[in-house]
């Protein structure tokens, strides 16, 4: 029951983006299109679940006054890692991301996590709550990603539903990245007090 | 003191780890980032002087634009040009193809950073297609021959000085040889 726990607080109770509101920065850049989000998503996951599985596996050799160094030099390792493999397999995302891979080492959601969850659990639940973490980041990224293209450009994951002509560019530049995080914290805000 | 010793040698033990596997990460990757750089690289370079089999860099050194020559069967085709003009955020990048009457083949923007939804509309080929055919005597300024996109006149007309930087380097680069 605990596990379960781990892995579900993530998604909506204590969803990093739109609960937490923690590693804002990429969430407006890369949501311009729905695709950019999804790729985003996977590589934050892929540093997130790896680093706090170290982080948690190593917690007992961690001397506490360095433990800030040593979650960087880990967190900084999986993101280069992620850097150069999708620079190699999957270029044109990793072109489309630009600046933003790199910069998943100062997102806040991952040394936060390290911090708050993955230095004081076992493994198996800080590996949980990477996923549970990952998938609240995803499914925020990916609803922000799939509104701003649908309305901005007119299309979904790159596919046309109607003529762009008719679309509101201002939905694919800034301002509309702000409009759209604030309506879907709204949603949600009142989908929870009615369940409650 | 001793304390910091040990603080030391744990946090140096990290970094060497963390070191050795990003030292095998790069090695296994580096072969394949080069190839895709290299064949997309290629394929772009066909993509705008269609019917040109094999490339040869014939760039000036010190240049601004890079100039690879066109042969199919032994026969120059054609250059195709790659240049970096001014947009409205940063450079454009652009390969251009031309023939060898000095008239723009084909055209294609390797990598640019427009406003989205306004400036980036510059890779649509309906954009594209309205360079194709143009010479040294055309103007080449939007609004005149060239269609502006909406909302987008600077990289317009950064497109358009791209375009005539690479029928003046043509040009030049035939009056050079014999």
């Amino acid at each position: 029951m605990n596990l379960w726990k781990n892995f579900s607080q993530g998604i909506i109770r204590e969803n990093p983006v739109l609960r937490l509101m923690i590693g804002l920065c990429p969430v407006l850049a890369v949501s311009n299109n729905a695709t950019n989000a999804l790729g985003m998503s996977i590589a934050v996951a892929f540093v997130l679940i790896c680093s706090n599985c170290v982080v948690a596996l190593i917690r007992k050799v961690t001397p506490g006054e360095i433990r800030i160094p040593i979650f960087i030099i880990i967190i900084s390792t999986f993101v280069t890692m992620c850097d150069y493999v999708m620079h190699a397999y999957a270029p044109e995302l990793y072109q489309a991301l630009g600046v933003f891979v790199p910069l998943i080492v100062v997102n806040c959601i991952i040394l936060g996590r390290a911090e708050a969850f993955a230095y004081k659990n076992p493994i198996l639940n800080a590996f949980l709550d990477g996923a549970g973490m990952s998938l609240g980041f995803l499914l925020a990224l990916v609803s922000i990603g799939v509104v701003r293209e649908v309305l901005g450009a007119g299309s979904v994951f790159g596919v046309p539903l109607f003529e762009e002509r008719i679309a509101a560019t201002i939905m694919i530049l800034p301002p509309g990245a702000f409009i759209t995080i604030g309506c879907i914290m709204a949603l949600l805000n009142r989908m929870e007090k009615k369940v409650l | 003191m001793g304390r910091i010793i040990k603080l030391g040698i744990t946090l140096g033990i990290f970094c060497v780890l963390s070191a050795g596997l990003l030292a095998w990460v790069f090695l296994m990757t580096t072969p394949v980032i080069e190839a895709n750089a290299k064949a997309s690289f290629e394929g772009s370079l066909r993509e705008v002087l269609p019917g040109a089999k094999t490339f040869k860099d014939v760039s000036v050194k010190g240049a601004k634009s890079q100039i690879y020559e066109g042969y199919a069967d032994g026969k120059p085709v054609g250059l195709a040009v790659k240049v970096a003009p001014r947009g409205y955020a940063g450079e454009i990048e652009m390969l251009v193809g031309v023939d060898p009457e000095l008239r723009v083949k084909g055209m294609k923007i390797l990598s640019q950073r427009e406003t989205p939804g306004l400036g980036t509309n510059m890779l649509k080929p309906k954009f594209i297609a309205q360079f194709i055919g143009k010479g040294v005597k055309d103007v080449l300024e939007p609004k005149k021959d060239i269609d502006a996109l909406t909302g987008a006149t600077i990289s317009t007309r950064g497109v358009c000085e791209g375009v005539k930087a690479v029928l003046k380097d043509a040009e030049q680069y035939g009056k050079g040889k014999p």
